[in-house]
């Protein structure tokens, strides 16, 4: 009998689908990896089968025995414990603290804490794992793989049945890594199931028993890594049956067209390294790469947001000065549209109106306070332009749905016409119907002479929109395509992370 | 609507009755009937001029501690800044100045606590509670040791008239008040600052992200309720010929207080200017009622605590959701 | 590459600089009192030094509360008002002209009373979800009023001599507000370091999301460090206000701004998550020896006004130090 049954998960988020008929085994001692592009639904499976969220649909079992859905120390209890990519712990507490927070050992029903076993219990998890850290010295203190070894050791303790680990190597060295799959086979003999999400390729093709595949939110499959090849699970990854759309690509540019944008050696250190590269007046630049290539952080740093150690930004032939700020960059014609579209990107409780003049009332301000009249006819030009569907005006941004919330934020800056447009998934979250409205303006953007970069995880997004395609790859450029020429398959061989060369 | 939504009481009436304003308007009506009836003469319009006189420091202040409010923000400082403006100027008259000299000076030192404030706000990215917290010890402090605890008086009587004198039926001091109310009513529904202000509140990052100078409209808020205090001081010397270290004191809470009342939420972004002098009004009129009619000043304190406390409780069952 | 990596040196550098906070206020404390001694040798006089202690005591007792209620992430600064009222209960309760209860019932009564009013401070907190700041500026107003009332104006001379001795008595020649302190600090240490609520307290105040995440009982660990600062803030006030010849309505004003300095500069983070009690036992040593220091020095009698301006700029000392410990903060 399987250990772990997740069946038929169905989710979605404010509209749009994250899974879609998911169903997931998991045998005793299995090491069952699960991959897929971002965006593909992977962390939202681990959530669901973690007790972060309850799913819509869709149920999952432990040995039979439905799991509690939506209550994470509940889900924990059970025996299925999850290890994110960024470890969960408490940074001022030390790693005994840390390990046992909610089961502390004690004499007199926690009246009196048995510090003595807890240390051995935790020397003994921390001897299992292969790891010598201080016991005594604040988690917070540590680094990065050791906290990660810290919230294992805490999932160890607790007798877990299903081990949850999501993209733990990601920052570790390859003598860490041996010593996290030393310690994760030694679950395995003792009937542990796995359930191990990676970009790391190379590291699913040695370990693991059977690799599931998302896209899409959906199952492409579930098969055993004996039977398939590495360029056998990319095509599973990225593959897409050809349509229509994907035939719709942009021509070759002519040359001729001005530099816009001009990025040289950027850098800082830890996030992204020696960046180089020029977008012209008019061209849609792509930059495809996994989660934390560094996309995200480039862009930023070009908006002013983040400071960089060295490098230069020149727009239009002018270098923007050291330390510049946002309202620099958005003076010279530059525009960010944010990943994070309800945190970063929109006033929610503000209404349309609000949020859509917000970054240009300047424009609207005369000496005796803000001219209301010129503010709702741009308001309300700018929500035919976009397409907007709102009741009125003044509604309540958070009342929209998702695309139409998207369009807000593009709407605000579409209005000062700027000249460089930088978009951080702007089609994230979106229904279909908005994401085709937002590529059409998006190319009628590129048209009127307007530079972008477009960072996006969705690739066929990016292969229909882009003249030209960079991939980035631990804060590195990997590789740089025509938008014609491009495959997903490529693009996504470039975006994984290279195999170590010391790896054992 | 979510789970949490449906269980306030937004969900159970028409949006525009669940608003804090007009439940004030309700609350407002309903006292003065209450009053009324137990009191006939309280209503009366000289009785009511002669209690406000002292209103118009809290209401003065109460302006840019709604826009700090606003934004998220507080300033507990607000009480000593008084204090040392006010010694400032004692001690200035004391050392032979001009009154309108003097008064000047309060002003400027005033501004600078306030730009202090700001400062470290902004700059050190300090908590506003933390920092306002901690000036509101050091500039009380200050007032102490330069004036060693005694108190100033002996100001011209063209400076006390002023303090006491009313014009056109309203004290002079209400004057400064209106002529300051309509100034912030323009910032908040004219100016663009007003839609910052609220944009900041709701959402600071976002209005980062929206360009909004962020920094500069904080510190400038900041500096604006430092002059308030100084000049709520000014006020004070001039109605009751005195200047002392401890004037402030506790002035803090019966402005957060009405403000708060007043529907400003205290994480920021929500609230009028117009329900702010509805608070100022009802807490007033609460007050004077109370040691009017029971002539039990103690009461005072109580009450205003217990105002503030419910209507923060208030406000969280009406569904003032946390700023991200 | 490494997004979330940081240099694990210059992050170890800024933890040993907090870690050295205690051993800095000691350092510091030390300096004074060789100082104060060089200027005028009756400074280090036992009798000095134990009025210094003794003036300290009731500062430390609800220092040791106030500090969890930082930890935890939240603030509380209706303690000084609190005090007043347990005062004024306090005498109400003993007093011959009033009440004229058994000394036996109004120290009960007292303590009882400190729990109820920091029990409302929590649930309000804990359950209604009002911001800390909030409820505790509302309460410090609303017990001042409740103060005066019970007060009405007058004072309360006449407290039984059991209750006196509290405050004067001593117990093989120490006074029994410093056994008490004792006591209190005993009771701390194992709460933080060996009870279970200890350590959920810390891990709440370091990481909200996560000890929610982990399943902790926040609401319940929040009421109950509220509601047990309120039994220290009587515990002080019963060991304390006896000493006073008279009870007045003033008791414990400016205590809330006096404790929060104290275990701000002892190291406690305002951001939460950091608290240890020999620093807080050291601050609260420090703030309440400036006063003397001034009077000693003989500056003047004028000096002594200034200690309310070296409390404010110690606290904005303290809390501008604290961005060099916020930087470990990784929610």
């Amino acid at each position: 009998m399987s250990l772990l049954v997740a069946q038929q998960i169905y989710h979605s988020y404010g509209g749009t689908q994250a899974l879609c008929d998911v169903s997931l085994e998991i045998e005793p001692g299995e090491w069952h990896a699960l991959c897929g592009e971002n965006g593909a639904g992977k962390s939202t499976l681990i959530k669901i089968i973690s007790g972060v969220e309850p799913p819509d649909q869709g149920n999952v079992t432990l040995e039979g025995n439905p799991l509690p859905m939506g209550r994470v120390d509940a889900v924990e209890q059970a025996g299925v414990v999850a290890v994110h990519q960024e470890p969960v712990v408490f940074p001022h507490l030390s790693t005994i603290d840390n390990v046992f927070v909610g089961r502390e050992l004690g004499r007199l029903g926690g009246l009196w804490l048995d510090r003595d076993s807890m240390a051995r219990g935790a020397r003994q998890v921390m001897h299992q794992l292969g790891e010598n850290l201080p016991l005594e010295q604040p988690v917070g203190e540590l680094s990065l793989a050791q906290r990660q070894m810290v919230s294992i050791a805490r999932a160890l303790l607790n007798d877990c049945r299903i081990l949850i680990l999501d993209e733990p190597t990601a920052s570790l060295s390859a003598r860490e890594t041996q010593s996290l799959f030393r310690a994760i086979k030694q679950l395995q003999t003792q009937g542990v199931g796995i359930l191990y999400v990676s970009h790391r390729l190379e590291e699913i093709f040695q370990m693991a028993d059977r690799v599931t595949v998302l896209r899409d939110g959906c199952m492409v499959g579930t098969h055993s890594i004996a039977s398939i090849q590495r360029s056998d699970l990319i095509q599973m990854m990225v593959g897409r049956p050809l349509d229509a759309s994907s035939a719709a690509r942009p021509l070759p540019r002519e040359e001729q067209a001005p530099t816009l944008l001009e990025v040289q050696g950027l850098s800082r250190a830890g996030v992204f390294d020696n960046i180089d590269f020029a977008i012209q007046s008019g061209e849609i630049l792509g930059l495809s790469g996994l989660v934390g290539a560094g996309r995200t952080e480039i862009a930023r740093a070009i908006f002013g947001l983040d400071p960089i150690d060295t490098g230069s930004i020149i727009l239009d032939g002018q270098p923007m000065p050291e330390g510049f700020q946002i309202h620099d960059a958005m003076d010279r014609g530059m525009a960010l549209v944010p990943e994070d579209r309800q945190r970063q990107g929109l006033i929610l409780p503000e209404s349309v109106e609000d949020n859509l003049t917000l970054p240009s009332l300047k424009a609207f301000s005369k000496l005796l306070g803000l001219d209301r009249d010129s503010r709702g006819k741009a308001a309300h030009g700018l929500i035919q332009r976009m397409g907007i569907k709102t009741a009125k005006p003044s509604s309540p941004a958070q009342s929209l749905s998702g695309g139409n919330q998207q369009k807000i934020v593009l709407g605000k800056w579409v209005y000062r016409q700027p000249r460089l447009f930088l978009l951080d998934e702007p089609t994230r979250g979106v229904d279909v119907g908005a994401k085709e409205e937002v590529h059409r303006m998006i190319r009628t953007l590129a048209r009127s002479g307007s530079a972008i970069l477009l960072i996006s995880s969705d690739m066929p997004e990016i292969l229909q929109l882009s003249d030209r395609i960079l991939v980035l790859c631990q804060g590195r450029i990997r590789g740089e395509v025509t938008g014609s020429q491009a495959t997903a398959e490529q693009l996504l061989e470039w975006a994984l992370p290279p195999e170590r060369p010391d790896a054992a | 609507m979510d789970a949490f939504e449906k269980k306030t009481l937004k969900a159970r009436f028409p949006s525009w009755l669940v608003t804090p304003e007009s439940l004030l308007i309700g609350l407002s009506m309903a006292f003065w009937f209450i009053m009324g009836k137990l009191d006939h003469s309280f209503l009366q319009w000289e009785v009511q001029r002669e209690l406000s006189t002292h209103i118009w420091e809290t209401a003065l202040m109460a302006l840019p501690m709604t826009l700090i409010i606003l934004t998220g923000g507080i300033d507990l400082s607000i009480g000593s800044i008084m204090s040392l403006s006010a010694v400032t100027a004692g001690l200035l008259h004391q050392a032979g100045w001009p009154m309108p000299m003097g008064c000047l000076a309060a002003m400027v030192v005033g501004m600078a606590c306030g730009w202090f404030n700001g400062w470290f706000i902004t700059r050190f990215k300090v908590h506003p509670l933390m920092i306002t917290l901690a000036s509101m010890a050091a500039f009380r402090g200050i007032a102490e040791g330069v004036s060693q605890a005694r108190p100033l008086s002996g100001f011209p009587e063209s400076f006390t008239r002023m303090g006491n004198d009313a014009w056109l039926g309203l004290p002079i001091a209400g004057w400064i008040f209106a002529g300051s109310l309509a100034m912030a009513a323009w910032i908040m529904h004219a100016h663009r600052l007003g839609r910052c202000i609220h944009a900041i509140g709701y959402n600071e990052q976002a209005a980062r992200f929206s360009g909004l100078r962020v920094d500069r409209m904080l510190l400038g808020l900041y500096t604006l309720s430092g002059l308030s205090a100084a000049m709520a001081a000014i006020m004070f010397m001039a109605r009751r010929n005195t200047a002392k270290a401890d004037i402030g004191a506790g002035v803090e809470l019966g402005v957060i207080t009405a403000v708060v009342m007043g529907g400003v939420s205290i994480f920021g972004g929500r609230g009028t200017l117009a329900g702010v002098c509805l608070g100022l009004f009802l807490i007033h009129e609460t007050r004077e009622f109370v040691s009017w009619h029971w002539s039990r000043d103690e009461l005072n304190l109580l009450a205003l605590g217990v105002l503030l406390i419910l209507s923060v409780v208030f406000q969280q069952l009406l569904g003032h959701k946390q700023a991200s | 590459m490494n997004p979330s990596g940081s240099n694990p040196n210059v992050q170890q550098a800024w933890f040993s600089l907090l870690k050295s906070r205690t051993a800095g206020l000691a350092c510091f404390t030390t300096l004074i009192l060789v100082w104060m001694s060089l200027w005028n040798p009756t400074f280090l006089a036992w009798s000095n030094m134990r009025d210094i202690a003794v003036s300290a005591a009731p500062v430390c007792i609800i220092s040791c509360g106030l500090m969890l209620v930082l930890v935890l992430g939240e603030i509380d600064i209706s303690v000084g008002s609190m005090m007043g009222v347990l005062a004024a209960a306090m005498g109400a309760m003993a007093s011959a002209s009033r009440w004229h209860l058994p000394p036996g019932v109004a120290m009960i009564g007292t303590l009882i009373l400190g729990v109820f009013i920091g029990a409302i401070n929590g649930w309000l907190v804990a359950y209604l979800k009002v911001p800390s700041i909030m409820v505790t500026l509302g309460m410090l107003t609303a017990l001042r009023g409740v103060t005066e009332v019970i007060m009405g104006g007058q004072w309360i001379t006449d407290l039984p001599p059991e209750l006196r001795s509290l405050g004067t008595g001593t117990w093989l020649g120490i006074p029994i507000c410093l056994w008490v302190t004792a006591a209190v600090v005993l009771i701390s240490l194992w709460l933080i370091h060996r009870s279970t609520l200890g350590r959920r307290i810390y891990a709440i105040g370091s990481h909200p999301k996560a000890a929610r995440l982990a399943g902790l009982p926040i609401a319940r660990t929040q009421c109950l460090v509220f509601a047990w600062t309120g039994f220290l803030t009587a515990v002080a006030t019963l060991v304390s206000v006896p000493q006073l010849s008279v009870v007045d309505a003033g008791i414990g004003v400016g205590m809330e701004l006096l404790v929060v300095t104290c275990v701000v500069v002892g190291g406690t983070a305002v951001s939460g998550g950091i608290g240890n009690l020999s620093g807080v036992l050291l601050g609260a040593l420090l703030m309440t020896m400036i006063s003397t220091v001034l009077i000693f020095m003989k500056l003047g009698e004028n000096a002594t006004y200034w200690s309310r301006a070296i409390q404010g700029l110690f606290i904005l000392g303290a809390i501008l130090l604290e961005p060099w410990t916020r930087s470990r903060k990784k929610p």
